[in-house]
């Protein structure tokens, strides 16, 4: 089977020993935050208390996102495949183009500019703009997640009296998802990380609640040095759980 | 050799410009953030104008230097000062207690206070307080963001310029937005976008000095600075700028 991307890249098999790289990160990090808290509370505990619901809305985003993303993703590249001139052209464009404009224009565009013609709450419109443009992504990922099945499978289905939506529902998207878990898990640390612009759009996420607080205290250093932790922590706790869930679809195999 | 000794030569020369810079300050670097009009912005020349950048060219003149404005990013701007890019900051900074225990302030050259805008479609509404439940849109870090976080049950929204808030607000995504007077004035009174679409309630609701800021510390500056202030006082300079600036 080919491989396609290279998974989640962290958490890798190849580690050996007890201080991994993933390790050292990420507990390292754990430790860090809880010393400075306790530690140094003075200038950090009340960081700490400041941005835990902008933790949350960081989540949101990211999941809304990806959820929406994936079933972008799908439609789009599906259309990628589609033998109809007028389905593959539509989904091609919106690859091209979406690709082509860089995130943070896209956010700006739908928030702002779009936002003159219909009325999006923030955060649905932020989730909407991070899923059209990792959406774009995605559809690749499935286009050749599905390009990847042996065309065998197609036509074994076919000739057992299949028809070519059943084919695709029941004996290819099947297997083309295991090929694709790894590189939509690295989307999603992706997006994780790429959730920080929606904070221009003054949608409350971490990023935003860490800027609000260094910018009424002036505590630039400690502030931007938790926030930053705190991102090392979720990305590296999702690619440990991306990469288990991979081991877990090889053994299946 | 040939560009060992050129490296020499400019060291020397920046080390003497350094301190020639340090012994009398011929041209301070001043950051402004210029998305606050009328106080300052960037106008159709991409020159950056406005009350703030008038009032120091004046203030500068009377104190015998000159001006180099940097366009900062309120979200930082007193970052930038901490590590050094700039001598100074003129951005409608209002003087408060946490800032002045960071930095250093020139005194006050003028008074404003913090003033609610809201859709005219609104009747009811007077004060932050009359939003519970809603929305309130301010820039990042100002005295307004801080006078809406004060009042309980109205849910904050904090933007990286003002003018942000105010398209939100157009776009119907929040209820109200708080910020300097001057400010409210000329996008909800001035900007034929938004003229017919917002209206300003009540009165100013705080009394706030705008103050000059420099790293704690730079009393040189301080002391050079207030004494343009005085001169530019003194020939009332400022009045003629507040007329031209502020309708």
């Amino acid at each position: 089977m080919i491989d396609v991307g290279d998974g989640a890249a962290i958490p890798h098999k190849n580690d050996a020993g007890l201080f991994t790289a993933w390790r050292i990160a990420f507990f390292g990090s754990i430790v860090l935050c809880l010393f400075l808290a306790f530690g140094r509370p003075d200038q950090y505990m009340a960081i700490f208390l400041f941005v835990p619901d902008g933790i949350l809305i960081t989540f949101k985003v990211t999941v809304g996102a990806i959820l929406l993303a994936i079933v972008f993703g799908l439609i789009a590249g599906l259309g990628r495949i589609s033998s109809n001139r007028l389905i593959n052209g539509t989904a091609s464009l919106y690859v091209e183009i979406i690709r082509g404009v860089p995130l943070l224009v896209q956010l700006f565009y739908i928030y702002y500019a779009l936002g003159r013609f219909v009325k999006i709450p923030d955060m649905l419109s932020a989730i909407i703009a991070m899923a059209f443009c990792y959406g774009a992504y995605m559809a690749e990922i499935f286009r050749a997640g599905i390009q990847s099945i042996p065309k065998g499978q197609m036509e074994a289905a076919l000739s057992l009296g299949m028809s070519r939506g059943q084919a695709m529902r029941q004996v290819i998207l099947p297997q083309a998802f295991k090929v694709v878990l790894p590189p939509i898990g690295n989307e999603f640390i992706a997006l994780l990380k790429d959730s920080s612009l929606v904070s221009i759009l003054a949608v409350a996420d971490l990023l935003r609640r860490g800027r609000e607080y260094a910018s009424e205290t002036f505590n630039y250093f400690e502030t931007y040095t938790v926030i930053a932790l705190i991102y090392l922590i979720m990305t590296l706790f999702f690619s440990k759980l991306i990469g288990i869930m991979e081991e877990r679809l090889n053994e299946g195999r | 050799m040939n560009v060992i000794r050129t490296l020499t030569s400019l060291v020397v020369v920046f080390a003497a410009l350094a301190v020639t810079a340090f012994a009398a300050p011929k041209s301070i670097k001043v950051a402004t953030d210029a998305t606050w009009p009328p106080m300052e912005m960037v106008d159709a020349n991409k020159h950056i104008v406005g009350y703030d950048i008038d009032f120091l060219n004046a203030v500068a003149k009377e104190a015998g230097v000159t001006v180099e404005f940097k366009n900062t990013a309120w979200d930082g701007i007193f970052a930038g000062l901490d590590s050094g890019q700039y001598d100074a900051i003129i951005s409608s900074v209002t003087i408060t207690p946490e800032r002045s225990a960071k930095y250093d302030f020139t005194d006050a050259y003028t008074s404003i206070g913090q003033i609610l805008v809201v859709p005219k479609t609104d009747k009811t509404s007077r004060t932050i307080a009359d939003l519970k439940g809603k929305k309130v849109g301010s820039q990042i870090g100002t005295t307004g963001a801080m006078e809406v976080k004060k009042v309980p049950g109205v849910e904050s929204k904090t933007y990286d310029e003002i003018g942000l808030a105010f398209e939100d607000m157009a776009a119907g995504r929040i209820s109200g937005v708080v910020c300097d007077e001057p400010v409210a004035a000329h996008f909800a009174l001035q900007k034929k976008e938004y003229k017919s679409k917002f209206k300003i309630v009540g009165k100013p609701f705080t009394k706030e000095g705008y103050g000059i800021v420099v790293k704690k510390g730079n009393k040189e500056l301080v002391a050079l600075l207030n004494k343009g202030i005085k001169a530019v006082k003194a020939k009332k300079l400022d009045v003629k700028i507040h007329t031209k600036w502020v309708k």
